[in-house]
């Protein structure tokens, strides 16, 4: 039988961390915007984001989109460590006690609550070693140059460090989709970086992302 | 914060509210009252509401995963915490970001459906004996909407486009 006043008593409640009037929080008159967890938080405006990328095509040209998806590897880094330490303190449980679901629900909150956008993730491929990400609204894809190809590199540098944290494995993302190209949202496909840096050749021959991922989970079976 | 009174105080940001607007504000306030008592209630009786849905569904059923049946009664709990909040907030977008957006993917990834319905029909049953008719009448739409909410639900894994 159920003992409600024992899982009271464990206290195993857990509403959204994420949740923006819970979340974000400071000190307006230090000019201060934090995280409940006293981390700082800064409004990032449209303007400099796109200064970000003007300024680095100016200063390294073509190599930008490498300097972005570096720059969106560190942040993931650190991202994962202290998101993965907030979720785990929140819920009062080592993450490797944490249901899965509930941590990639966090995820996905803590990702609008930043205001980056909504993300989903599909797992569809994931028997054939991939991981597919939709993100829509991307602040990324909104402020880079529309140009010929998908530009969120940041995004996908961030994805591949946060989920190689997850899953302790070194992975790679590339983005099949973008917004900027006037898509309905912006793909990312994560998986190890020899299978999935195959699929670079396909987006420059222009294949869509359902045909990306079927050669992707037919390569799997040529192996 | 009560978002009926949130947008009156915006609205009134450069002239006096208006009799209609006052009308509303004192609705809102004069409810508080009844609103408290019905918290209060809730509160206290938690125990009593919930253990009853608790046992019927070890009955209803008796050979399914006792983890599942724990955590739809864990979901119910937090339904009915946060459901008690947002009516005493007057908020229902507590609700909605506190729990909505959160636990339908859940559900959905654990199959629970049965499992939530059942719980919520004997909820229904529980909260008609703990609570006077208009305290019910106050907590009900936020139940509703959470069920709803809950039991239809999209899928969670999309196919790849």
């Amino acid at each position: 039988m159920i003992s409600v006043k024992e899982l009271i008593k464990e206290s195993r409640f857990s509403g959204n961390y994420f949740a923006p009037d819970a979340y974000i929080q400071g000190d307006l008159e230090s000019g201060l915007i934090e995280n409940r967890d006293g981390g700082r938080l800064l409004a990032l405006p449209e303007s400099f984001m796109r200064a970000i990328y003007e300024g680095l095509a100016e200063e390294v040209g073509s190599a930008s989109e490498a300097v972005l998806y570096k720059c969106g590897a560190w942040w993931g880094k650190t991202f994962y460590r202290r998101f993965a330490g907030e979720v785990s303190q929140h819920l009062g449980r080592p993450l490797a006690e944490i249901d899965m679901i509930e941590f990639l629900q966090c995820f996905k909150q803590c990702w609008k609550t930043h205001g980056w956008g909504t993300i989903e993730l599909d797992f569809d491929f994931y028997q054939n070693g991939f991981i597919v990400v939709q993100i829509y609204n991307s602040a990324f894809a909104k402020t880079s140059p529309t140009l010929d190809k998908p530009k969120c590199f940041v995004e996908a540098g961030l994805l591949s460090s946060f989920f190689g944290g997850l899953t302790g494995q070194k992975l790679h993302c590339i983005q099949t989709t973008c917004e900027s190209m006037g898509a309905d949202c912006n793909h990312f496909v994560l998986g190890l970086p020899e299978r999935v840096k195959r699929a670079e050749a396909w987006l420059q021959e222009k294949h869509d992302h359902a045909t990306i991922m079927k050669r992707l989970s037919q390569s799997q079976t040529d192996c | 914060m009560d978002t009926a009174l949130q947008s009156l105080i915006y609205a009134a940001d450069d002239h006096y509210l208006s009799d209609a607007d006052l009308d509303r504000f004192h609705k809102d306030v004069h409810s508080l009252a009844e609103r408290v008592e019905a918290y209060e209630t809730l509160r206290d009786r938690e125990l009593a509401i919930l253990q009853p849905a608790a046992d019927y569904l070890s009955e209803e059923f008796p050979n399914a995963d006792p983890k599942l049946l724990e955590r739809g009664v864990i979901h119910w709990l937090n339904i009915l915490r946060y459901s008690s909040m947002a009516m005493l907030l007057n908020n229902s977008e507590f609700l909605s970001q506190r729990i909505l957006e959160w636990m339908p993917d859940i559900v959905q990834a654990y199959q629970l459906q049965d499992i939530e319905k059942a719980l919520y029909r004997c909820l229904q049953t529980q909260l008609k004996s703990s609570l006077s008719p208009e305290q019910l009448n106050l907590v009900k739409p936020y139940l509703e909407e959470a069920y709803a909410t809950l039991l239809n639900v999209k899928p969670a894994l999309q196919p790849s486009a």
